[in-house]
């Protein structure tokens, strides 16, 4: 085996007989699912018991206040035979009520007639859940003064949701068999494998910087130089490094192939709220080569954005002795991986649009945007001169990165300024 | 004499300081060559310089008749003065993998490590990891992965410091060991009793230059330059008369135990030495009369304070 080799083969073999290897591994995709379901699950249970609200409703029969209806937010307790005045007086201990909602007389000619005066602070859930409630009840109020019969199942006809079946256009003519796709389920893979390439080249982008850090503090870099070149060195810690992400995603496109073949079809489709959506969900997860294109896709802008960050990495780590040291370099090579993820956000909005384009095509930011991208089904000469572009890049920063490397792993004392590292990369 | 490296007028500047001036030494093969100086002086450099870590400003070091390569690197034992291993890593584990950076198969690796690791009677340590090692412990490791592919040339960079007395020895005698299996030894220091007991030849290195080269015999003897000291009772006429002024006293002569006196001599020229015992002898009770070698200590001592 060359030296490259098992410079490899070690740094590969140290991180994935860790536990923490294996158990994140397996944990990330839970955590990530969790992660998605969380702000959900939050709104849910972050609320607690209903709030009482009393009412005071001046409308004719008091209409609105009887219509109103309690639920888990919120839960209505109308005032009958008082006033205002008199209920914020009755009511005014956070104990007794969480707030007075008061419905002017003339509430639907006036629709700003209505007041909610809370005994502590509101929160944006409860008001949306009270003014919802209310322009329904005006809504309703106002068509019943078109005396029209039998309004209520008029308006329970209306009240249809559409489920929008998207197909796209192969041009066969028979849209039976066109492919389905949803731009809800594109959008929310994309951020899936957007966040994904965000987290790949950080987590592992600062394994090497503390990885390169710690061979310099520990001086196991004085022992290695009379048996490697710093390039060996160096390339042997990125790509043994690259080896290990690459098996982390491997792993990954296993599990949820497996996922995709056995439990989505034991997902009850057709009793699902949107059959088209439940219906594309099915066909998209539970297709093996879109989930294996879309892997293919990863393993290639994570390894090539790995690679072109990671050399960059170790170049700053050579150039310290400390963590610390490492911050100023560090923040430098942060800035447009955070920037790529700034945009990936713009691109569920139009994946097409120039700035979409152009920043996946950009090699520091193109992985996370054109990962971002790829879900919404872009042309594949853009992919292409995407990865061309991008590993172009990985041999150009690999090349400065081993010219600060070489002398930086030598260099101890004072950390250097940005003129030092410019003078290392002219040395011959 | 074979030469296995040789180095011809390396210069080294770094900013506004000469690291190495001008300095020039040739090393036999199969010896132990010390290259000893004050902290500073210019060693670390000059080591680098061989390692090609650093190239030189102007001068050569050839190694077997060529300009040093890289691939010659590669193949030189080197243990630094700053040492490390990978501490999470096992023992066995990363002595192999020293072992087939420097190009040993694993199977090779293996049978030599456990070889060595037996001489130096640390077998039980093959599956602990180096930061459960003490810093003695793992210098041991260090050593053998720096020797295990049987280099030509060895570099150790102060070598003992660390280790405690009954090791440092023990290190010693494989350093020997090593040179008389064939392979050549350059070890820096400015521990001059080691220098004493295992060098052949020696460099001085002080304030960039080379100040004193030669093998450690010739050298103590010329800083010794016929000093002796003799011991005895009873003697009639002061020394110079005696000698007809071919010895001169150095110092004070000292009572000692037993009624004799005790001097140091100095006599001016070798063929004289002979003479002077002769004359010595006839005109007291001589009790002994041996010539005084000084120690490498001195000799560092008087150098690099230019009395030499």
């Amino acid at each position: 085996m060359s030296r490259i080799g098992i410079i490899i083969s070690r740094e590969f073999k140290e991180r994935v007989q860790k536990k923490s290897f294996i158990i994140m591994t397996i944990l990330t995709p839970v955590l990530m699912i969790a992660l998605g379901a969380a702000p959900t699950l939050m709104m849910l249970h972050s609320t607690g018991d209903a709030k009482q609200i009393v009412v005071v409703d001046d409308t004719e029969g008091a209409f609105v206040g009887r219509a109103l209806k309690s639920g888990s937010l919120v839960s209505f307790q109308l005032l009958e035979n008082m006033t205002r005045q008199e209920a914020i007086v009755a009511y005014s201990d956070e104990d007794k009520a969480f707030g007075i909602l008061w419905v002017g007389r003339d509430f639907v000619r006036h629709p700003d007639n209505v007041k909610l005066i809370t005994n502590t602070s509101s929160s944006v859930m409860i008001e949306e859940e009270i003014s919802g409630q209310l322009s329904d009840i005006l809504k309703v109020a106002r068509l019943h003064e078109y005396n029209i019969d039998n309004i209520e199942q008029i308006l329970a006809d209306a009240d249809v949701k559409v489920s929008l079946a998207t197909m796209k256009n192969d041009g066969s003519g028979d849209d039976g068999n066109m492919e389905q796709m949803s731009s809800d389920i594109a959008t929310m893979i994309s951020l899936v494998f957007g966040m994904m390439l965000y987290m790949f080249i950080i987590i592992y982008g600062q394994q090497v910087l503390a990885s390169v850090i710690e061979e310099k503090q520990s001086r196991v870099l004085d022992v290695m130089v009379t048996s490697c070149t710093p390039f060996e060195m160096m390339m042997g810690k990125i790509l043994g490094i690259a080896a290990v992400a690459a098996v982390q995603v491997a792993i990954w496109c296993v599990l949820i192939s497996f996922a995709s073949q056995f439990l989505i079809p034991m997902i009850p489709m057709e009793e699902m709220e949107n059959p088209a959506f439940a219906s594309t969900i099915s066909t998209t997860f539970g297709d093996i080569f879109y989930i294996l294109k879309l892997f293919a896709m990863l393993l290639l802008y994570i390894i090539g954005g790995f690679l072109l960050y990671a050399s960059l990495f170790a170049a700053a780590g050579s150039a310290v002795d400390v963590n610390q040291d490492a911050q100023q370099f560090n923040t430098i090579i942060m800035l447009p991986i955070i920037l790529g993820l700034i945009v990936m956000m713009s691109v569920f909005n139009d994946p097409n649009s120039p700035m979409a384009l152009w920043f996946s095509i950009i090699p520091f930011t193109s992985p996370i945007v054109m990962m971002a991208r790829i879900p919404f089904d872009i042309p594949f000469w853009q992919i292409a001169v995407s990865l061309t572009t991008l590993y172009a890049s990985f041999i150009l920063s690999t090349w400065i990165a081993a010219r600060i490397y070489r002398i930086g792993i030598f260099m101890h004392g004072k950390k250097p300024s940005w003129k030092d590292l410019g003078s290392w990369l002219r040395t011959k | 004499m074979d030469t296995i490296l040789k180095i011809e007028n390396v210069s080294k500047t770094y900013t506004g300081h000469k690291a190495l001036d001008n300095v020039s030494m040739e090393i036999g093969r199969g010896t132990i060559y010390g290259l000893l100086g004050p902290n500073g002086a210019g060693k670390s450099t000059l080591i680098r310089i061989i390692n090609r870590i650093t190239l030189p400003d102007c001068g050569k070091v050839m190694l077997n008749g060529h300009e040093i390569t890289t691939e010659d690197i590669m193949k030189i034992g080197y243990l630094p003065e700053e040492r490390g291993l990978y501490k999470k890593m096992r023992v066995g584990e990363q002595a192999v993998f020293f072992a087939r950076l420097k190009g040993l198969d694993r199977t090779t690796a293996r049978k030599r490590l456990m070889d060595w690791f037996e001489r130096l009677s640390i077998t039980d340590w093959w599956d602990k990891k180096i930061e459960d090692l003490s810093k003695g412990m793992a210098q041991k490791v260090q050593f053998i992965c720096t020797v295990i592919h049987q280099p030509e040339l060895l570099i150790f960079d102060e070598p003992f410091s660390g280790f405690d007395p009954i090791n440092a020895d023990l290190l010693k005698r494989e350093i020997l060991r090593l040179r008389d299996n064939g392979a050549t030894v350059i070890f820096s220091t400015h521990n001059m009793e080691s220098v004493e007991e295992i060098c052949d030849s020696m460099t001085l290195i002080n304030k960039s230059r080379n100040i004193l080269s030669g093998s450690v015999e010739e050298i103590r003897r010329k800083a010794g330059a016929n000093i002796f000291q003799i011991v005895f009772s009873d003697m009639t006429r002061p020394l110079a008369e005696i000698t007809g002024n071919k010895a001169e006293c150095i110092g004070e002569s000292e009572s000692i135990i037993g009624g004799f006196t005790q001097q140091k001599i100095h006599i001016a020229s070798d063929d004289d030495v002979h003479d002077v015992i002769a004359a010595v002898n006839d005109n007291c009770r001589l009790r002994s009369f041996q010539e005084i070698v000084p120690t490498m200590n001195d000799i560092f001592i008087r150098a690099v304070n230019d009395q030499l």
